[in-house]
């Protein structure tokens, strides 16, 4: 994944680090935290949940990142027959997307994720080395 | 860093794992999800994933699942299988079952199938219900006639059989049948008066009581009542008489009234308190009906407002007696001297007035009183009635003239001159034209007015068309509600066209 190769770049700074503060000794990944959903409201109530929950642990949080939103468009004939003016209906579906990055341990993500839900809301969590 | 480590040709070592929320398959809650692998890198992220690979069950037999997966299925399996009715086939239905959620159990579940028949018999079975048949503790005194009969009576012939699919189920019914017995039908027993009195040493007399309660079987009890109470052997009717004995038995022989008050609730759905025993008691020994305070209302209007004594009802010669007596007072003493006044209930209610009095039975229809019209000088002048114009239509102000002045309402002046305008136009000409020269100017005149006449007329012509264009909704709406409420015989539309033709040589005459 070329994100992980990014990463990957920068891990041996991000090592660096972790070295000095050293009190921390369980295993630490960068953990990639998408979240998806059709309904805005919704997806930016989860993703202020889980950076507060991870601030609260102390961890170090990429704050939400928003990706461009996917707009899907679905132009069709109102009619149900060819008879009339051609009327068109413009449906759209929307997908929002949010990326948030840590860097912790698993477990502790699975606690963090595990408590903040909504549902309608997509969450896919990539677990690479630091 | 870990990510460059494969170098050029081949693709970068994947040294991720990624993760998915889904909802757990099975789950009641929506929201209970697990997180479940979706990539096939060979990274391992101890203790993230909830389970293996995400086409497994989630059950603790999965491991087990698997590894039989092409064979038999494992023994606990089978049979938890075989408890739910599901088919013995080597197929895992545990995999497809689901936890109810808790909203859908309560409301839902569990409908008593209305359509559901119970079995019908074999043909070389009867079945009998006997549920109702009571069995006589004592089978001494019973002879084997009676008791086939009393079986026979209370037996119902059955030919569907509802069998219970669950041994558990079907324990659970034959249990319920022996606790409620016969007194499901009965809400209160019909003695509980007896009951609520009774002494809670006599436990004799109490059985007896709960079986005399229920009530449907006469013979077995009929034969105990007549054992114990000798000295009345009365027909099952007379239920007040038997309360009177008991309570007096009781008042003889049994405990003090204290017990009443613990026992109210025997039933525990009805508890007499102790004054109304006492009363009913009262009521029970004396035959009386009547406390100290009780007046009907033709005590009030005779005066006896003393109280009276509780006399015996049931002597008839007494109340001939005493109805001789009201007689008398009732003829010699005058109304007037009572306060009390009693008031007969319809006047009360004619005295509100409400929106149906009638004030009179004549249909407004029919009936028209006076109808108010506007003041001025309607009357005096000559009534033009067009053919076709409805009394609706004669209340209109006309507006005549450039300055569209109601003219009919005006001070009048030059009645004579506008006299003439306007009733006859075609014969205004004529009138002026005669006094001049008639010879020559006939011909001519003539021409000059069938021209102005026809000139009139197709001017006329065009308005009326114009003019039904316009009104042509008025019309109508005109005659829906004509149609409701007045006399069918008018027609509105051709009335209105009437109308218009005279607004119209209003205009044009007031033009010129």
């Amino acid at each position: 994944m070329a994100a992980a190769a990014v990463y990957g770049a920068g891990g041996a700074m991000k090592g660096g680090k972790l070295g000095m503060e050293g009190a921390v000794d369980m295993q630490l990944n960068r953990i990639r935290i998408t979240l998806s959903s059709k309904n805005v409201k919704n997806l930016e109530k989860v993703c202020a949940d889980l950076v507060k929950g991870a601030k609260a642990k102390e961890l170090r949080v990429k704050g939400p990142v928003r990706i461009p939103t996917k707009v899907l468009h679905i132009t069709t004939r109102k009619s149900p027959c060819g008879e009339g003016t051609n009327t068109w209906d413009r449906f759209e579906f929307r997908i929002h997307k949010r990326v948030i990055d840590l860097i912790s341990s698993p477990e502790v993500v699975k606690q963090i994720t595990s408590i903040t839900i909504e549902p309608g809301v997509e969450v896919e969590v990539t677990i690479a080395d630091v | 860093m870990a990510g460059r480590g494969a170098g050029g040709g081949g693709r970068k070592t994947r040294n991720f794992a990624t993760f998915r929320l889904f909802p757990r398959a099975g789950a009641a809650d929506p929201n209970d999800r697990v997180f479940v692998r979706v990539d096939n890198n060979d990274y391992n992220v101890p203790g993230f994933a909830d389970e293996d690979p995400f086409d497994s069950n989630f059950t603790a037999d999965a491991a087990d699942l698997h590894s039989f997966a092409s064979g038999p299925l494992p023994e606990h399996v089978r049979r938890e299988i075989l408890e739910l009715g599901l088919p013995d086939d080597g197929y895992n239905y545990l995999s497809h079952l689901r936890e109810l959620r808790p909203a859908a159990s309560a409301a839902s579940s569990f409908v008593p199938n209305s359509t559901a028949r119970p079995e019908p018999l074999p043909l070389d079975v009867k079945a009998y219900d006997a549920s109702r048949v009571r069995v006589a503790p004592s089978a001494d005194d019973l002879d084997e006639g009676k008791t086939m009969c009393k079986v026979a009576a209370k037996t119902a012939p059955l030919r569907r059989v509802q069998r219970a699919l669950d041994p558990d189920v079907a324990r659970l019914l034959d249990e319920s049948d022996f606790s409620h017995g016969g007194s499901e039908d009965e809400g209160l027993e019909e003695d509980f008066v007896i009951m609520a009195n009774q002494a809670e040493g006599d436990d004799e007399v109490e059985e007896e009581e709960e079986e005399l309660g229920n009530g449907i079987f006469s013979d077995v009890e009929e034969e105990k009542e007549e054992e114990e109470f000798e000295d009345e052997p009365k027909p099952r009717v007379r239920r007040l008489l038997d309360e009177q004995f008991d309570l007096l038995a009781l008042e003889e022989y049994g405990d003090s009234d204290d017990d009443d008050d613990d026992r109210g609730g025997r039933d525990g759905d009805y508890e007499l308190p102790s004054e109304a025993i006492e009363e009913l008691k009262l009521f029970c020994d004396q035959n009386g009906c009547v406390d100290e305070d009780y007046r009907t209302p033709a005590d009030f209007v005779r005066g006896r407002l003393e109280s009276t004594t509780a006399d015996e009802v049931d002597e008839s010669a007494n109340v001939i007696q005493k109805c001789a007596e009201y007689a008398e007072r009732y003829l010699n003493e005058p109304a007037e001297e009572k306060e009390t006044v009693l008031v007969s209930e319809s006047s009360d209610e004619s005295e509100v007035w409400d929106c149906e009095t009638i004030v009179s039975t004549y249909s407004n229809l029919d009936n028209h009183p006076g109808k108010i019209e506007t003041p001025g000088n309607r009357r005096k002048r000559l009534p033009r009635v067009f053919p076709g114009e409805t009394a609706t239509t004669n209340d209109l102000i006309k507006l005549h003239g450039k300055e569209k002045l109601p003219v009919d309402y005006l001070p009048q002046r030059k009645r004579n001159g506008e006299k003439e305008k306007k009733v006859k136009p075609a014969e205004a000409f004529n009138a002026e034209k005669v006094k001049k020269e008639v010879h020559k100017e006939t011909k001519e005149e003539k021409k000059a007015r069938k021209a102005a006449v026809k000139e009139e007329k197709r001017e006329a012509r065009k308005a009326k068309k114009e003019l039904k264009g316009l009104y042509k909704s008025e019309t109508q709406k005109a005659q829906k509600v004509a149609a409701v409420t007045g006399p069918s015989s008018i027609r509105l539309i051709e009335a209105c066209y009437g109308h218009c033709n005279s607004s119209t040589a209003m205009l044009t005459e007031g033009e010129q």
